[in-house]
């Protein structure tokens, strides 16, 4: 029997012999065809999130502490030095005192957030943003496109598990760029993005072509990007962290019939650096973090109803131990007079990556009882988003087409995020289930 | 090794798609370019809105631990 080497060293013969014999009778031409006309879009997009009060809030009320950037000072030192005891950590929320020897953290409790911004309890982060994308056609070979978005987020966040709410705020600015060169048998585009964060910077830039055969109905598309991250974390004075990622992407499009279109893409990331948050409690990630994912798409058009069915799949897959499922279905149906309505449902699945620390049963009787990772844990953390959890959207977006030129479209989300309904890993119960609402406003014209 | 073995089964992944993609072409009959009138509407591409896809896929890589799939490019940010 061949081992493992020599069946995939069997495999890329087989493979390559197929496309070999294949490449004969493939004719690559026109792939796409340089747009005709230009676009510029807005849209302006309102968020809010929400957690539930499952044994995680502390009713005590207590002063207001803002700007959580500063109060992190302390608590980088704690992971740092991760000189605690195993079990649990007191941490008072309401004086900002801690029986942690390095740690003085202050903390919003639920009924101070509300005193100081209005809201409820159970709001957590709000994002108001803005963008605009305008894209050009150029002497009918080339297009440029570019897109701004800025947006600021404030309000309540926990920094272990779903306790220890902090207020923070933020405001993030993104241009990006895309010129793409159009050719009889496919197009080439190069790209560049750069975001700015008070604390984090990261510059980015891609490349990517796609082919065609001559009838048009398979295409090839294989792209590239590389990442460059600066980190400089509040909490943290003169630390400078950096993290790089390089990704590739190969994808094939290929037309079944006149009413359905499939895409599979198969994408490869390959990333080092600083991955862990400065601004949370106990944690302290790997510095190298590899990503698969793999991705199917299939749009089929009804012609009875009009309608047209977009369905996604991806898998997910990486080096912190994640896997995750994402399926995703879209109706979009026509109205007549230039309306259209869009309901759509979204429903992901992940485990928890390997190093994460669930909820002690000290810390579930006791909030303030903060978990605290094992001495001999090399990477721990205590956040949410990578524990175990099943997520659900539900949302509806309407848009209407006015004259050949404008469209206004408005979109309204549902999100909801809970341990239960993880379909594999260990769900960590004691969390308090998380839901998000978002609002999206939106006008383009085309010239 | 772990890692060794993970690379290769992605570059397996990868040669297995590219044989199945070039396969695909000589199977079936041939959509004409006369039919592709509903292929061309564009809830039948997979570009879409492209702002509203950058909204949501930043709120999706903020709050879950997977993301991206789609496509290259697009810059990072420290919400996660």
């Amino acid at each position: 029997m061949r081992s493992k080497s020599n069946k995939s060293s069997a495999l890329l013969g087989t493979a390559l012999a197929t496309a070999a014999m294949m490449l004969p009778s493939v004719q690559f031409a026109s792939a796409d065809v340089a747009p005709e006309r230009g676009i510029i879009s807005f849209k302006y997009l309102n968020y809010q999130e929400h957690q539930g009060a499952l044994g995680t809030s502390v009713a005590t009320p207590g002063p207001a502490v803002s700007e959580n950037h500063d109060v992190e000072t302390e608590i980088e030192h704690k992971n740092e030095s991760h000189n605690h005891n195993e079990g649990a950590v007191w941490v008072n929320l309401v004086s900002g005192a801690s029986a942690l020897p390095t740690a003085t953290p202050s903390v919003l409790t639920p009924s101070s957030v509300s005193s100081t911004t209005g809201s409820t309890a159970a709001d957590r982060i709000s994002v108001n943003a803005y963008s605009i994308m305008a894209m050009v056609p150029i002497a009918g070979k080339w297009s440029l496109a570019t897109t701004f978005i800025s947006d600021s987020v404030s309000g309540a966040s926990p920094i272990y598990h779903t306790s220890g709410l902090t207020h923070m705020t933020d405001s993030r600015s993104v241009v990006d760029a895309q010129l793409t060169r159009y050719f009889p048998s496919g197009n080439v585009a190069v790209g560049t993005s750069y975001s700015k964060e008070s604390d984090y910077l990261s510059r980015s830039y891609s490349l990517q072509g796609s082919l065609s055969t001559e009838d048009k109905n398979t295409t090839f598309t294989l792209g590239g990007s590389i990442t460059n991250d600066t980190i400089t974390p509040k909490s943290l004075s003169n630390v400078t962290e950096t993290k790089n990622i390089y990704a590739a992407l190969i994808g094939v499009t290929r037309v079944l019939s006149k009413n359905d279109i499939v895409q599979i893409n198969v994408g490869y990331s390959k990333g080092e650096g600083y991955y862990s948050d400065p601004y949370k409690y106990y944690d302290k990630r790997p510095d190298k973090r590899n990503n698969t994912t793999v991705m199917g798409r299939w749009n089929h058009h009804f012609e009875g109803s009009d309608g047209t069915a977009r369905t996604s799949y991806r898998y997910y897959t990486d080096t912190f131990g994640i896997k995750a499922h994402t399926l995703e279905g879209e109706y979009v149906q026509p109205l007549g007079n230039g309306l259209t309505v869009a309901p759509l449902l979204r429903l992901y699945t992940q485990n928890e990556a390997d190093f994460y620390i669930a909820t002690s049963a000290a810390e579930q009787a006791e909030p303030r009882l903060v978990t605290t990772p094992s001495l001999s844990a090399v990477y721990y953390s205590l956040d949410q988003r990578l524990s175990a959890f099943g997520a659900v959207t539900l949302g509806l977006k309407v848009s209407k087409q006015l004259g050949p030129d404008w469209l206004v479209d408005g979109k309204v989300e549902f999100y909801e995020q809970r341990s239960e309904w993880a379909l594999s890993g260990h769900a960590d119960k004691a969390l308090a289930p998380f839901s998000a609402r978002s609002i999206q406003l939106g006008i383009s014209r085309e010239f | 090794m772990m890692k060794q073995n993970k690379l290769q089964k992605s570059l397996q992944a990868l040669l297995l798609l590219l044989a199945l993609g070039l396969s695909a072409c000589s199977m079936g009959t041939a959509v004409q370019p006369w039919e592709k009138g509903t292929l061309a509407r564009p809830e039948m591409t997979f570009g879409g809105d492209k702002l509203d896809t950058g909204y949501t896929e930043h709120i999706y890589s903020s709050k879950e631990a997977a993301s991206g799939g789609a496509g290259v490019g697009g810059g990072g940010c420290g919400c996660n």
